[in-house]
C-alpha cells in the first residue's frame, strides 16, 4: 500500500510534528508511514482522512502486490 | 491499538535504576561468588537440595545475595522491558512485538548453539545465563530500533 500522506501534509501545511499531534501519535509513526515502513490501523487511516478532510482512499492507495 | 498489559511510562526510569545495578552485580557475581554476610537469614524452601542432603517445605539457613541480585535483575528488567514509551502508538507496538520475536528467535539460537559446543558442568552457567538473555536481548533490540527510528526522524526536514 502506498500513500500520499506527504503531499496532503504539504497542501495542508502541517508539519509531521503537527500531525502527530492532532491525531495523537508519535512522529516516528508519521515518518514511518511515509517512507512505507508502516501500513496503519483503519482507525489511524479513519483519523488521518477526517484530518485533511478526504476519503481514505484519496489518502491511501492499493498496489498490485497487495 | 490500546496496550493494556504495559506498566505507565514513569516506571521505566525506576527499572533503569533498579536494573543497571543489579546487572553490575550480576556480572561481579558471575566471576566471583561472593557472599555477602548479614545476608545469611533462614528461608522457607519449598524445594531444597544440596550435596545430597534434600528437604522440602522447610525453613533452611541461607546466604541469599545471589538470589537478590537475580530478582532485582528481574524486577529492573521487566520494568525497562514493559513500561509503555512516552509516546506509545499502534507503531511503537508494532516495533515493540517485531523486537520481542526477534529476541526470542536470537535466544534459542544461542541456546541452539549452547547445546551443540558447550558440555558437562559449563551447560550449567549457559542455563544460568540464559534465564536472563530474552529479557536483555529485547531491551538491547528495542531501543536500538526506537534509537534508530528517531534518528531518521530528526533528519527529515
Amino acid at each position: 500500500m502506498k500513500n500520499n500522506l506527504k503531499v496532503q501534509r504539504a497542501i495542508n501545511n502541517l508539519t509531521q510534528e503537527e500531525l502527530a499531534n492532532k491525531i495523537s501519535v508519535s512522529r516516528q509513526t508519521i515518518n514511518a508511514m511515509e517512507a512505507n515502513k508502516y501500513v496503519p490501523s483503519t482507525v489511524l487511516a479513519l483519523k488521518i482522512a477526517k484530518v485533511f478532510n478526504k476519503f481514505v482512499e484519496e489518502i491511501f492507495i492499493l498496489e498490485d502486490n497487495d | 491499538m490500546k496496550a493494556t498489559m504495559l506498566l505507565p511510562n514513569r516506571f521505566k526510569k525506576l527499572g533503569w535504576i533498579i536494573l543497571v545495578p543489579a546487572t553490575i552485580a550480576g556480572l561481579i557475581l558471575s566471576v566471583n561468588e561472593y557472599e555477602i554476610s548479614w545476608l545469611n537469614v533462614k528461608v522457607f524452601a519449598i524445594l531444597n537440595n544440596n550435596f545430597g542432603e534434600s528437604s522440602s517445605f522447610s525453613f533452611i539457613d541461607d546466604n541469599i545475595t545471589n538470589e537478590l541480585v537475580g530478582l532485582l535483575f528481574i524486577v529492573g528488567a521487566v520494568l525497562v522491558a514493559f513500561t509503555k514509551e512516552k509516546k506509545e502508538d499502534e507503531f511503537i507496538a508494532s516495533l515493540r512485538l517485531n523486537s520481542l520475536l526477534w529476541a526470542v528467535f536470537v535466544n534459542y539460537a544461542l541456546l541452539f548453539m549452547a547445546f551443540l559446543f558447550v558440555y558437562g558442568i559449563s551447560f550449567y552457567s549457559v542455563m544460568v545465563y540464559n534465564m536472563f538473555t530474552v529479557l536483555i536481548i529485547f531491551i538491547i533490540r528495542f531501543n536500538y530500533i526506537l534509537y534508530k527510528n528517531s534518528k531518521i526522524v530528526s533528519d527529515e526536514k
